[in-house]
């Protein structure tokens, strides 16, 4: 009887460890849940052959993915290059111990994520290996900001060479515009030309010029992106200074089926900038409008100018009705001397320049685009 | 172009086949014009005769645009200068407080800008030179000397305002 007896207790004691492990075992799986709910990094799990068995919901987030999708499939496959995915895991399978590596997924839609990924192996009692644990996190926006900065970095240094070879080039421009001024009046007064001989002289003389002030518009334009003037501080009105832009631009504008729309916050929208400057960024802007529209055709283009006051800063932008940037050159439109524009349209300065500005200004410009419907582009300049 | 032919444009640069196609188109348009080569020519030239109107590059060996202008000054207060800069550093010239030009321009200068730019400079010249010379007539007429004297003082005015 009483070995009956201590056999209850010793059964009684092990139910209670058991249900203290059961609930230990609860509240460490509701915690394990809870990061893998909340976390916006991407968290997974394979089995020994790398294929998914866990997917958090800030996976699911990240990539677009539900865990539906993705189940039981292998893990390299989210990756943008499968290979070297698969090759940072053997690594992981080596090491025993956690890495880390950089490295780029693809989301659902295509687009690449960059993710500081850590990987390390998910062990059984026995130390065997029986699967790996990754997690990623999303380092896109800031991989974004340091391309930026490198492109801008270089963007200067190539703006500082340009500038140089600019101003040599100024003074050789300035005779051929002299010389070409004085041919055009010697032959205005020559006699004994014949008529034909006189058109053709004064077409040759009339096509040197405008070079030259093709020439000049390069020179003065680079000139002016590599100035590195400290922007002024005055205090004006966004809504004057874009009446004026368009008033400025309004000699173009006249002559082409092009209607331009204020949908401007009410009132003034006074703000502490440089008017000078910030005006360069619509004149480039409204002028690549009405280009894009142009290049469209078709009966009638529309250009409509936004502002908009949002805390510290106001947004004003630029919508166009024209042909859109076509995807693959959304990269390059702020790269020095790319342009779209056929020769001796554009310099490829203009997007760059404005970028520039409005970085100068601690702001900056974002654009969205649909090819065949037309182009935003929308600057924000801090109010003070 | 008959009131072209008043103004006199004193030309500086050391590109000597700029100045000379210049000078000629503002021959052509009736301007009276002087080229110099070099900032210290322009000094020598300005000892001489009075202009109105100067046309100064900014770099030059020997004395730059800016020095050039700042004596030609000294010698003709009057005189506007126009300086004209192949660099970008129109704004490091003004902000070097250097602010007395009449236009800072970017070469290569549009003809017909430029043209209308020296019409302005003339005018804004003969606008403070005539003020100034009013002003200094009153003052001869208030000192109270004698109508000889007063012939001989304003004689004397004429001479130093390039009045005929």
């Amino acid at each position: 009887m009483g070995s009956n007896r201590s056999l209850q207790v010793k059964l009684k004691r092990i139910a209670q460890e058991l249900a203290s492990h059961k609930s230990e075992l609860h509240q460490t799986r509701r915690y394990l849940q809870c990061i893998l709910q909340n976390s916006k990094d991407l968290i997974f799990a394979t089995d020994v052959d790398g294929l998914l068995v866990s997917f958090s919901s800030g996976g699911e987030k990240l990539l677009g993915y539900s865990w539906k999708e993705v189940a039981g499939s292998p893990v390299k496959n989210l990756a943008y290059d499968p290979e070297s995915f698969e090759l940072f895991m053997a690594t992981c399978h080596q090491e025993g111990s956690a890495v880390q590596l950089d490295l780029p997924f693809r989301d659902k839609a295509g687009n690449t994520v960059y993710c500081n990924v850590s990987l390390i192996n998910l062990t059984n009692r026995e130390g065997q290996r029986v699967g790996t644990v990754g997690v990623c996190q999303d380092i896109t926006l800031w991989k974004n900001m340091q391309e930026d900065l490198v492109r801008i970095d270089r963007l200067a240094e190539i703006g500082r060479i340009a500038a140089g070879v600019a101003h040599e080039i100024n003074n050789p421009l300035a005779i051929i515009s002299e010389a070409s001024g004085w041919a055009a009046e010697v032959i205005g007064d020559a006699e004994g030309l014949s008529l034909e001989a006189r058109k053709e002289l004064e077409k040759v003389v009339g096509s040197i010029s405008a070079q030259t002030k093709r020439g000049r518009r390069i020179t003065h334009q680079l000139l002016d992106f590599a100035r590195d003037s400290a922007p002024g501080k005055t205090e004006f009105d966004v809504h004057e200074l874009l009446e004026e832009t368009i008033s400025f631009l309004r000699p173009e504008l006249k002559h082409l089926p092009i209607e331009t729309h204020f949908k401007f916050s009410p009132g003034p929208l006074r703000i502490n900038s440089d008017p000078r400057m910030l005006e360069q960024i619509f004149v480039n802007l409204i002028a690549n409008g009405i280009h894009a529209i142009r290049e469209k055709g078709g009966e009638k283009g529309r250009i409509d100018i936004r502002t908009l006051k949002k805390n510290s800063e106001v947004e004003i932008s630029v919508e166009d009705s024209g042909v859109g940037i076509p995807e693959k050159d959304r990269q390059k439109i702020f790269d020095l001397f790319y342009t779209t524009k056929t020769a001796g349209k554009g310099t490829g300065l203009g997007l760059p320049i404005c970028q520039n500005i409005a970085k100068k200004l601690g702001g900056n410009i974002t654009f969205h685009s649909k090819a065949g419907v037309g182009t935003t582009f929308t600057v924000r300049i801090p109010i003070d | 172009m008959s009131d072209q032919s008043n103004i006199r444009v004193l030309l500086v640069d050391d590109e000597e086949a700029l100045l000379e196609f210049l000078s000629k188109r503002l021959l052509k348009q009736g301007f009276t014009v002087k080229a110099a080569f070099s900032g210290e020519e322009a000094i020598q030239v300005a000892k001489e005769e009075p202009y109105d109107v100067a046309v100064v590059d900014l770099k030059m060996p020997g004395i730059d645009g800016v020095e050039t202008q700042k004596r030609l000054k000294e010698i003709q207060p009057f005189l506007q200068c126009i300086v004209l800069t192949g660099h970008g550093s129109i704004e490091s010239a003004l902000e070097s407080g250097q602010r007395d030009a009449f236009q800072y321009l970017l070469k290569p200068v549009d003809y017909d800008n430029l043209l209308a730019l020296i019409k302005d400079a003339y005018k804004k010249k003969v606008d403070i030179q005539e003020a100034r010379f009013r002003e200094q007539v009153e003052e001869i007429y208030r000192s109270g000397m004698g109508a000889h004297g007063i012939k001989k003082a304003i004689a004397e005015l004429h001479k130093i305002y390039g009045i005929e």
